[in-house]
């Protein structure tokens, strides 16, 4: 199982619809996917339809009451499960706090569901804080949105620079564009420079679009219903872009498909 | 994904009326019809059906999605969408990914194979809670077999439950709805099986292994006869994949059986007729020679991957031409030669004569010696024999010996497998298995140094080939240069591990187990 988290500090950016987009092309493309939607807001959960609702709360999970297998909800799509938000969330760092290896908790949560799902999604709330660095350990690739203004690329330098230690070693961290509105001069500019933290970042990037925005009313990811809109495309050429990192992690049998065109 | 649950419907039911009974008595809601195709896929000897398996394409107004099942739950182990329609295909031409992990795996060499289509009108109905979420999923579907002509059968309606996972529980209550107000039955999914049995296919009912069940006290004429007729069909069931070259084990199969055949003229003579044994012998050593070049080929092309491995990388790419080369002299050998004569009027003669005299009468009182013989009795002669002249070969042999006297013994070794396969069921199976294992080990050290020998005389031939066709540049001969020396080291691997092997086989204890088998009769002092 490949873990790939959808991070930034700041809010809205893109992350949820980066999670459910990209959860998606990779379920279409013949890949068991899980989208955990961590974000107390519930946003993915909202977008799938499913009730940001978990049996027993967080503490019900960290306790072991509950297992992680057994909130698992099946999403409308074919090989899409997700694990939907709770309210209770939000102090998920008070909970955490209070456990043993508190750094690690959300790590050997997951553990059981590898053998079952290529991918995890984790749709991560913006904050930086113990969940944060749950998030870090459990995760084979930071996803990190980002829109390109220049207080966003000082947070991304931040970001950078925090996981830049022996205990993130493993964690591949992939800044991408999103948001990004080629009317405003400050966004072409950044995009196309491409410099510093965002050097090796995909070519890619996730447009400003209405079609994005959509999600919110049609409540499915873009490629349902805009299949042939840029911000459908985008999402699908990021995920190809993707595919060779992905594969270079080698994580047990699972190797890049195709998105269905 | 949950296991869907399988009711079945009456053939003459109405599925647009069952789909508008569902929407207003359990409330569902309807989608638009579908139309399904379902093909599915397997190599001709049964590789995923044996690994209990199957590969099916479904091809919907979504795409084409390759899928491949468990045949116990019908449970889908990998998926990958692909764009391709070919009637065969190797799933090295499939996108990576886990599916075509698994399939080369289970296939190795072998092509897929289409074995049964199936056209599905669907209609699809889903229960939905207030925020318009899907809980759960009923397919109608009306499934149809596909013949050769494209005229469609209709196979079976039937309705299937998809449960979803965390929503079971309304998935069950639509099940109870529809058992007891319905009285729909639940059964087992037999898609597979039905769609199989209904395309005239057997599953499992080729394999390249031979099981001739024999009596020790038939006339050995007869039980020989059974062992050839078993060989013949073999051949025949191989010949169309051969002249169309689907993959290279329907010539190896083919081969297999021809000189399983040759084998059994040559070693057990006195069963037959002088005249009829000479002159089948020559059609059959006519057959073996015609099929020898192509399979040559194909065993270059099949270890092509091993070549590239055994030389450095650097030298790997320069490689290519060869496997080009042979590519196109496999193509030309087998189309021009091979092909032509299996269509072709000797061949057609042979087997009508063949199977004339295999169909034939027995002769009430035979001429050759051991054609009215206990059939035992002459299996433990003839092979006892043989084992005994593999023996005394293997024991001449020194480390000074030229390579043709352990190719030889090779041949020997061979003759000994197939007389010892042939009348297996005569013996006791552990021990006939057991012995068989142990002339194994030998026959692997023999067939790897002559294999390697003939390969090393025949990578100079190419490349003398290739240079002539001007195919031939300096960085491809470093690279088959690299090769030979690889394949030479080999080779005197091969030979210095004969004299351990051989020792083994010709120990005390197996010889002991051998007189056992097939000369018992010197301690027993019956007979």
């Amino acid at each position: 199982m490949i873990t790939i988290a959808c991070y930034n500090l700041k809010g809205g950016v893109g992350k949820t619809a980066s999670a459910v987009n990209l959860a998606y092309l990779a379920a279409q493309g013949g890949a068991s996917t899980l989208v955990w939607d961590l974000d107390p807001q519930g946003a993915a959960s909202f977008y799938f339809r499913i009730k940001p609702r978990i049996k027993g709360g967080t503490s019900g999970l960290f306790q072991r009451k509950r297992e992680l297998d057994a909130v698992i909800k099946a999403t409308d799509y074919p090989r899409l499960d997700l694990i939907p938000a709770d309210f209770s969330y939000r102090n998920m760092d008070l909970l955490l706090e209070q456990q043993r290896k508190p750094g690690t908790r959300l790590r050997k949560l997951i553990k059981p569901l590898r053998s079952e799902y290529h991918f995890l999604f984790l749709d991560c709330p913006p904050s930086i804080s113990l969940v944060s660095e749950n998030i870090f350990a459990a995760s084979d690739v930071l996803l990190v949105p980002t829109i390109p203004t220049t207080l966003s690329l000082r947070t991304l330098q931040q970001l950078v620079e925090f996981c830049d230690t022996e205990q993130y070693r493993h964690l591949k961290v992939i800044p991408f564009f999103s948001m990004v509105d080629r009317r405003k001069n400050l966004h072409r500019e950044i995009v196309d420079q491409r410099d510093g933290v965002l050097k090796n970042a995909p070519l890619n990037y996730i447009p400003y679009a209405s079609e994005v925005e959509q999600m919110g009313v049609r409540r499915a990811p873009v490629d349902t219903y805009a299949h042939a809109s840029w911000a459908a495309r985008a999402y699908r050429e990021m995920w190809l872009e993707l595919q060779p990192t992905l594969l270079a992690l080698n994580r047990g049998g699972w190797q890049p498909q195709p998105a269905r065109r | 994904m949950q296991k869907s649950l399988i009711y079945t419907l009456f053939r003459n039911d109405n599925l647009t009326r069952w789909r508008d009974r569902l929407r207003a008595e359990a409330g569902l809601v309807a989608n638009p019809v579908e139309h399904l195709q379902i093909v599915y896929y397997d190599s001709f000897d049964w590789r995923l059906y044996a690994a209990g398996k199957t590969l099916t394409e479904v091809r919907s107004a979504d795409g084409v999605e390759l899928r491949l099942l468990r045949l116990v739950d019908q449970g889908i182990e990998a998926v990958v969408p692909v764009d391709m329609t070919a009637q065969r295909f190797f799933p090295s031409g499939l996108p990576v990914g886990e599916l075509r992990q698994q399939l080369e795996s289970l296939l190795e060499m072998r092509a897929l194979l289409p074995l049964a289509t199936l056209r599905v009108r669907r209609y699809t109905l889903h229960e939905e809670d207030r925020e318009g979420k899907t809980r759960a999923r009923v397919h109608l579907e009306a499934v149809s077999l596909v013949d050769a002509s494209g005229k469609r059968r209709l196979l079976q309606k039937r309705l299937c439950l998809q449960p979803l996972r965390g929503y079971t529980r309304i998935a069950q209550g639509i099940g109870k709805k529809l058992e007891q107000d319905y009285r729909l039955q639940k059964v087992e999914d037999e898609l597979y099986r039905q769609a199989l049995a209904a395309a005239g296919k057997q599953p499992g009912d080729y394999s390249d292994k031979l099981d001739i069940q024999l009596q020790g006290d038939m006339r050995a004429d007869a039980a020989v006869r059974q062992v050839l007729l078993t060989l013949f069909a073999v051949m025949q069931a191989n010949e169309a994949g051969t002249i169309a070259d689907l993959d290279s084990e329907f010539l190896h199969d083919f081969r297999v059986a021809v000189r399983r055949t040759r084998s059994a003229l040559g070693e057990l003579k006195h069963v037959f007729p002088p005249s009829t044994r000479q002159r089948f012998k020559r059609e059959f050593a006519w057959l073996g020679a015609l099929t020898g070049n192509v399979r040559d080929l194909d065993v270059y092309l099949l270890k092509f991957d091993a070549y590239r491995a055994a030389i450095p990388a650097r030298l790997r790419n320069d490689l290519e031409p060869l496997r080009t080369f042979l590519q196109y002299k496999q193509r030309q050998e087998q189309s021009q030669q091979l092909a032509v004569q299996l269509r072709g009027r000797r061949y057609r003669k042979l087997k009508q004569q063949w199977q004339r005299y295999l169909e034939s009468p027995l002769a009430k009182r035979p001429t050759a010696r051991d054609a009215a013989r206990p059939v035992d009795k002459v299996a433990h002669e003839r092979t006892w024999r043989m084992y005994k002249r593999a023996l005394k070969e293997g024991m001449a042999i020194t480390a000074d010996s030229p390579p043709t006297e352990l190719h030889e013994l090779r041949k020997s070794c061979k003759k000994l497998r197939y007389l010892m396969e042939f009348f297996q069921s005569l013996y006791p199976p552990g021990k006939i298995r057991a012995s068989i294992k142990e002339l194994k080990q030998l026959q692997d050290n023999l067939g790897d140094f002559q294999d390697l020998d003939v390969q090393i005389s025949s990578l100079r031939h190419f490349a003398m080939e290739m240079r002539r066709r001007g195919e031939y540049s300096v960085a491809t001969g470093k690279a088959m240069d690299a090769l030979l020396t690889a394949l030479d080291t080999h080779l005197h691997q091969a030979r210095d591990e004969f004299e351990s092997r051989f020792a083994r086989f010709a120990g005390d204890s197996n010889q002991a187990h051998f007189k056992s088998l097939f000369h018992p009769a010197e301690d027993g002092g019956a007979a």
